[in-house]
């Protein structure tokens, strides 16, 4: 750690750290109800803990990108964070809204959107976060005076994070329409800028850890994020197909949704030929294996799981079932939980005292049980959907009657799931086992060594 | 490859994509209303809008195919279940699903009759959406078509023969108007309706029994009947009838040709 405004980035880790270990309680909650009968019925529905889960999720993995990013901007711009009071103001009204949100929900405070939960009020508080945290980011760089591709396309991404959320605070009459918009925000957040924001903090943990040169990895990660764009934005349209457009959408939707595991392949090679050019010597492993590991489980997840199901002759027989939560699993674990997870090893020699750089045992018992507990549950989600299309759609057994002979995924599902919550609260215990360096003690002479050469980044405007 | 170059092509894929995503976005604008009878928008379906959102439905449902994953699609729920069902099981959807056999049952929504109806109308101009003909078959709530029964049969309008029985037994497949979703023919299966097992002979006896008040004076006439009239001879219990009034859609005598009831008449005498 070189600047002391870095240290910022722990606090937002730590934020993240504590939704996503409650994010899990709500999962497995939610994942018991599917064996039934509910005993907490008239409380904590299947739809409250449902809702609370997937808005934990974007809670904290936007919490540990924001975190990410005071952490990267500093050393790529070569600067101290404009205002560090503001960042915290941002983490403190942020962390308040989250928790607004999740016991609103248990009383019933909704919008009743699906992953756009959030009542009117809410939205218009992140809105503000956002616009705080883009201000804090942007008098960084403009007040340095230099940025670098890597950090240019990881406040991009950001940037424009924001910009899609606003379709999600205007009503819609028409629920078709109000479909239509929900997932500018929704689709083209986790299949577009927020791939963007993956491809930014994967180029920047690369140059780190392997040493690669800066160019070359940001000339390819131009042409990543150009392959995410080109597929992921009409790739929206296999969200379309049943919901009331016109039926171009159909064609459009399979021949782009088709091209986006290419773009995420793509980013998975990029990690893999960065890293075996270095030899994977950087000392810090763990954080090797968080990178490339979400690399890889994004093609998994995001691209082949996805990929599984977006052709519309296919979709026509599996929209609206468990193969939806086969791949939703997939994507966000290894796209973006992942991503934050190698930040966050990455940082944490040098945010906190007392820690190894190569990492301890604990941390790779963290890593192979989440990654295995989240196959698992990818291939529960993946066989139940099976079944469920096969009794339900194609030989029209009853919708609640089909549910009763998948019990035995539930199981299989509750058990993986289980996996996967013990690796995390492995990651987490070790994430807090040490205490946060104070900003007053850090010297740049206790940064671990890097592998990479100095940065070679561009002035104000000619990037 | 040079940076430049891959800045290019970066600019370029997100430009040409987004300039086709937002033309496209513009000509389903103008299909919209069409696509969605956005006509018969009235103020009490969007009200039933907010009701379905206030409510949070999609979390356990889902809707036009998008939701929760852990309760039936609805898109075409008022198709196959007429108003007085669907204001009933809102009511009190406790007294139409067992938890202990299902293992997962709704919570009361708490709604006002107002907000039932709103949401209900809100369902009906949802399932008259034009998307694609989405779902290929119909999604039945609950209830068992496999052993035994029809399982493999044709599941849309298919002009099989001439003959009135192999018609009426097509119609009664495909959807609309979907009596199978809630009829099975499969002895002891009662769905949403009861079964449809041995519904001659039972006719046979209803219409000569006291309770009787219709005006049938054959099965065939009670089958018609029933079709048409549902509420003249309610058939016990609480889950198929409520104030006088059978839970079976009465839309049939209007939104059915007569040549179709009649097959269905046909295919249905034979359930002996």
């Amino acid at each position: 750690m070189r600047y002391r405004s870095q240290s910022i980035a722990y606090w937002y880790f730590a934020i993240a750290m504590c939704l996503f270990g409650l994010q899990l309680v709500f999962g497995l909650l939610t994942a018991s109800k599917y064996l039934g009968p509910d005993p907490l019925l008239d409380f904590l529905p299947f739809d409250k803990t449902k809702a609370i889960h997937t808005n934990l999720l974007i809670v904290w993995v936007l919490t540990g990108f924001m975190g990410a990013t005071y952490y990267v901007v500093p050393e790529e711009s070569r600067s101290e964070i404009y205002s560090v009071k503001l960042a915290y103001i941002q983490l403190v009204t942020w962390t308040l809204m989250g928790v607004t949100a999740i016991v609103g929900y248990m009383f019933g405070w909704t919008a009743g959107n699906k992953m756009l939960e959030q009542p009117f009020p809410l939205k218009i508080v992140i809105v503000i976060v956002m616009l705080m945290f883009l201000y804090n980011i942007l008098m960084t760089i403009k007040r340095a005076g230099r940025w670098t591709v890597t950090e240019g396309v990881l406040v991009a991404g950001l940037g424009l994070a924001a910009v899609l959320y606003l379709p999600a605070l205007i009503e819609y009459e028409n629920y078709t329409v109000s479909i239509f918009y929900r997932w500018w925000t929704i689709h083209l957040w986790v299949e577009g800028v927020w791939e963007m924001i993956q491809g930014g903090l994967l180029a920047y943990l690369l140059i780190r850890l392997s040493g690669a040169d800066r160019e070359v990895m940001e000339k390819w990660l131009y042409v990543i994020v150009g392959l995410v764009f080109m597929a992921g934005i009409l790739g929206t349209a296999h969200h379309y197909y049943w919901v009331g457009v016109p039926h171009y959408w159909l064609p459009i939707g399979g021949f782009f949704s088709a091209l986006e595991p290419m773009a995420l392949l793509g980013m998975a090679m990029y990690a893999y030929f960065a890293m075996r050019r270095a030899g994977f010597s950087h000392p810090n492993s763990l954080a090797v294996h968080w990178t490339i590991g979400s690399a890889v489980f994004t093609v998994f997840g995001a691209g082949l799981l996805g990929l599984a199901h977006t052709w519309p002759s296919v979709n026509k027989w599996t929209h609206g079932t468990l193969i939806t939560a086969m791949h939703g699993h997939g994507a966000f674990y290894g796209a973006y939980a992942m991503t934050v997870m190698a930040m966050i090893s990455y940082t944490l020699p040098h945010l906190t005292n007392d820690r190894k750089v190569e990492g301890n045992s604990l941390g790779y018992w963290a890593f192979w049980m989440q990654v295995m507990g989240m196959f698992g549950m990818t291939l529960s989600f993946g066989t139940a959907g099976i079944g469920q299309v096969y009794l339900e759609r194609i030989l029209g057994l009853g919708y609640l009657d089909t549910q009763l002979k998948l019990q035995v995924h539930f199981l299989m599902l509750i058990a993986t799931a289980s996996v996967f919550a013990t690796g995390a609260a492995l990651f987490i215990w070790n994430f807090f086992r040490t205490v946060p360096r104070s900003a007053a003690t850090i010297d740049s002479s206790t940064s671990a060594p890097d592998l990479a050469p100095a940065g070679h980044a561009s002035s104000a405007g000619s990037g | 490859m040079t940076k430049r170059q891959g800045r290019l092509f970066f600019i370029i894929c997100t430009l040409v994509s987004a300039t086709a995503f937002i033309g496209l976005t513009f000509d389903s604008h103008r299909r919209f209303p069409g696509l969605t009878n956005e006509d018969k928008l009235t103020p009490e379906i969007i009200r039933g809008k907010d009701v379905w959102h206030n409510s949070n439905c999609i979390n356990c449902h889902t809707l036009l195919g998008e939701g929760g994953y852990y309760a039936p699609d609805l898109t075409k729920i008022t198709q196959q279940r007429g108003t007085p069902y669907l204001t009933a099981f809102l009511k009190d959807p406790s007294q139409f699903y067992s938890e202990e056999k299902h293992r997962r049952l709704m919570p009361n929504p708490k709604l006002s009759d107002a907000e039932i109806s709103e949401v209900i109308a809100f369902l009906d101009w949802v399932g008259h959406i034009d998307n694609q003909g989405w779902p290929p078959r119909p999604i039945i709530v609950s209830g068992t078509t496999i052993p035994g029964t029809d399982v493999g049969q044709p599941s849309t309008h298919t002009s099989v023969s001439t003959d009135p029985v192999a018609q009426g037994e097509a119609l009664f497949r495909s959807s609309p108007p979907a009596c199978g979703a809630c009829h099975s023919i499969a002895p002891g299966v009662n769905l949403a309706g009861p079964t449809l097992a041995g519904l001659a002979t039972r006719a046979a006896a209803i219409i000569t029994s006291p309770e009787y008040k219709g005006e049938a004076k054959t099965s065939a006439d009670y089958i018609r009947e029933s079709i048409t009239h549902p509420s003249v001879y309610l058939v016990p219990g609480a889950t198929y009838s409520a104030n006088n009034q059978s839970f079976m859609p009465d839309n049939f005598a209007t939104d059915l040709e007569p040549r179709q009831i009649d097959s269905l008449v046909a295919y249905l005498e034979t359930l002996k």
